[in-house]
């Protein structure tokens, strides 16, 4: 926490002891009854609902309370708790994988190759018991929501860089010394803030399957035959290329890649404002300094811009990623029956298990996991990344 | 006097050097307006497809016109009245503003106490405040929803759903919007408190005379976040309004958008409808919501 400034009442040393304690339990009194209302509300909807969704989550509550029935809501969501080991373990070969390779980047040459062996063992062994224990979660647990992790990390992979990458570009140039700078902002920023609700609307109207549909139109203009979008389950691949894949290497579907167009339509004017400040924090000495170097304008974006402008990148990164773990709104407008449930994310399952299923315990179960996901994916982020991040 | 006006001169001729640097044509530059232009463009298109085709006819929304022949304006009164618009405006409008009220009161207490006062335990609460923003809504929706209806903890008047407080108390207070004020309020000079205590104020009064008119930016910017946020909420509300009493624009659109299916220009119509309060506030508070969303952006 950044520093909090010496207490403006501090007592200074005095006789009158007495009174100034009186007078120090007037000033916690006064703290205390001026966060009262605060702590009260988001005690209640804030922390309190943490240590009831566990305690709902080992019962068996659908609309009415019911028993205790321990790990069972759980049990059935993720199958096999058996599987659940192997998967974590596939995933902490990974880590591994990772950190040998990186053990053996700063080592002297032949540990190099013996460390890119070691990793690429780990990285078999890994990829080879995490997907015989996803196989056996998918056989034994709910596919609904287990379908539902990897379609929120699509969605996630799908925007997240995006959006960072536009929302780059777009202000590296708008800091340009470009006119009409404010009116582009203004712009850019607008489709963030308009209700999300509303503009869904619009993006199913636009995604729309019939012929004349704004992205038939614009596919047309290159000569490619109308698709179906938001109706369409089948996965991208396979309706570019024609090809057959089946599962999670098909990668998201159609109607997911739409949603995804939407989300980075929706936050890339955001990136834009918040990299745009960033800039401005740069200090002009060291362009200048590149520039006498002889730098061209695309050296000095790749090594002067992007690692300076890191910490801020790291940031936005790990807000929208978070951000799309909890994406709700334009999804749940934007999914239609046709789409046979392959753009229902994390969130969307869990409201379904909730309110339209009226099986709480089980919801709850299912949102304490999505939580437990997050936290952990947040911390992997922070230290695989922030090793990458420049602070100057 | 020829001084002075040797440097304007001066000062005019390097602004000409300047935007001449700026006018001559590089094509590199051109590409970049073209990127901009390009972006702005696709920003703006799904506003324009919008109100374009909330003003066309029904067959003309089918067959992919840009402009409409002839402007339909009734169909706003047509989506207005079909939809019921007009209570779920002014649900809206209650709304936001009872949670508004109440979410700077809260805030602005609470900011101060954790910037200026000493009382013990501060850090800890404070930090423990925070750590509420990492949690995800799926987890917190589903007691909420239990306490609002009362089956948790007596509430003051039976189940809360379908009523006002249930639309707003929750919202009434947030860790970010503590955090934003506190941060401001913990860097005001201790001298102005100071003075102020020797003037006999106490805590209130020096932060409703003196702290308040000076933190106006601040505010501003908690403000228009708990206007959009009041807003644009979607999933809270559709969980408890039940009925037509206190439900607002965005569950009520939702609803017009399940019922009135194909009905392509209206729905357009109703979106523009629910867009134009947070336009309005947009162009005015432009410059202030931008910077607000940077600097908190940055310090995060």
């Amino acid at each position: 926490m950044t520093a909090i400034p010496a207490h403006p009442g501090a007592p200074k040393s005095s006789p009158r002891s007495v009174s100034m304690s009186r007078q120090r339990i007037k000033e916690n009194l006064t703290g205390y009854l001026f966060i009262l209302p605060s702590v009260l509300i988001i005690g209640l909807f804030g922390l309190f609902p943490i240590i009831f969704s566990v305690y709902m989550s080992t019962l068996n509550w659908r609309a009415r309370k019911g028993g205790f029935i321990g790990l069972s809501n759980y049990q059935q969501a993720l199958g096999d708790f058996s599987g659940v080991l192997l998967f974590v373990a596939g995933i902490l070969l990974f880590v591994a994988a990772y950190f040998i390779w990186n053990r053996a980047l700063r080592s002297s040459d032949n540990r190099v190759l013996i460390g890119g062996v070691l990793a690429a063992l780990a990285l078999i062994g890994g990829g080879y018991v995490l997907s015989s224990g996803w196989g056996q979660m998918i056989a034994a647990g709910d596919k609904r929501f287990l379908n539902a992790l990897p379609i929120t990390l699509f969605y996630s992979l799908g925007t997240v860089p995006a959006e960072l990458f536009l929302g780059l570009v777009l202000a590296y140039i708008l800091f340009q010394k470009i006119r009409g700078k404010e009116l582009f902002r203004m712009i850019y920023f607008l489709p963030y803030i308009t209700p999300a609700i509303a503009t869904a609307v619009v993006f199913r109207n636009i995604f729309s399957p019939r012929e004349s549909s704004l992205a038939n139109w614009a596919l047309s203009a290159f000569g490619i035959e109308p698709m179906k979008w938001l109706f369409e389950p089948r996965p991208i691949i396979n309706v570019i290329f024609g090809t057959n894949f089946e599962g999670f290497l098909a990668g998201p579907s159609m109607a997911l890649v739409s949603i995804i167009l939407y989300g980075i339509w929706t936050y890339v004017g955001y990136n834009v404002i918040v990299f745009l400040a960033g800039l401005g924090s740069i200090p002009n000495e060291t362009y200048e300094a590149a520039e006498i170097d002889g730098a061209s304008h695309w050296q000095m974006f790749r090594h002067v811009t992007v690692p300076l402008i890191s910490p801020v990148t790291f940031y936005l990164a790990l807000v929208a990623f978070i951000g799309t773990f909890k994406a709700f709104n334009h999804i749940y407008v934007m999914r239609t029956p046709n789409a046979l449930g392959t753009v229902d994310v994390a969130s969307v399952a869990i409201f379904d298990t909730f309110y339209k299923m009226n099986n709480y315990g089980y919801a709850a179960a299912q949102a304490i996991i999505l939580f437990v996901i997050i936290a952990a994916l947040t911390y992997a982020q922070n230290r695989i990344f922030s090793e990458k991040v420049f602070y100057g | 006097m020829a001084n002075r006006e040797q440097v304007i001169y001066q000062q005019t001729a390097e602004r000409a050097r300047a935007e001449s640097r700026v006018f001559r044509f590089k094509p590199g530059r051109a590409i970049l307006y073209l990127i901009l232009i390009l972006g702005a463009v696709l920003a703006v298109l799904p506003f324009f497809w919008m109100v374009s085709n909330s003003l066309m006819t029904l067959g003309e929304t089918i067959n992919r016109r840009w402009l409409p022949a002839v402007p339909q304006i009734q169909n706003y009164l047509e989506a207005w009245e079909e939809a019921n618009f007009a209570k779920y405006f002014w649900n809206s409008v209650v709304i936001t503003f009872t949670t508004c009220t109440g979410l700077l009161i809260s805030s602005i207490l609470a900011g101060y106490a954790f910037g200026r006062i000493r009382f013990v335990g501060r850090d800890v609460i404070f930090a423990i405040l925070l750590s509420t923003l990492m949690i995800p809504e799926s987890v917190t929706v589903i007691p909420s929803l239990l306490i609002i209806r009362g089956s948790v903890i007596p509430l003051p008047g039976g189940s809360w759903l379908n009523t006002l407080q249930a639309l707003t108390v929750p919202f009434m207070a947030n860790a970010f919007s503590i955090f934003l004020l506190r941060q401001f309020f913990a860097g005001i000079p201790n001298e102005l408190w100071d003075a102020a205590r020797i003037d006999g104020a106490g805590h209130l009064r020096f932060l409703g005379q003196i702290v308040l008119p000076i933190s106006k930016a601040p505010i501003m910017t908690v403000l228009i976040f708990a206007f959009i946020g009041s807003w644009n909420a979607f999933m809270w509300p559709l969980l408890v309004t039940t009925r037509e009493t206190w439900r607002p624009l965005m569950v009520g659109l939702w609803n017009f958008v399940t019922e009135a299916g194909p009905q392509t220009q209206l729905l357009m119509a109703g979106s523009v409808i629910t867009i134009i309060p947070i336009l309005i506030l947009y162009f005015f508070t432009q410059k202030q919501f931008t910077e607000g969303i940077a600097t908190t952006g940055l310090k995060g």
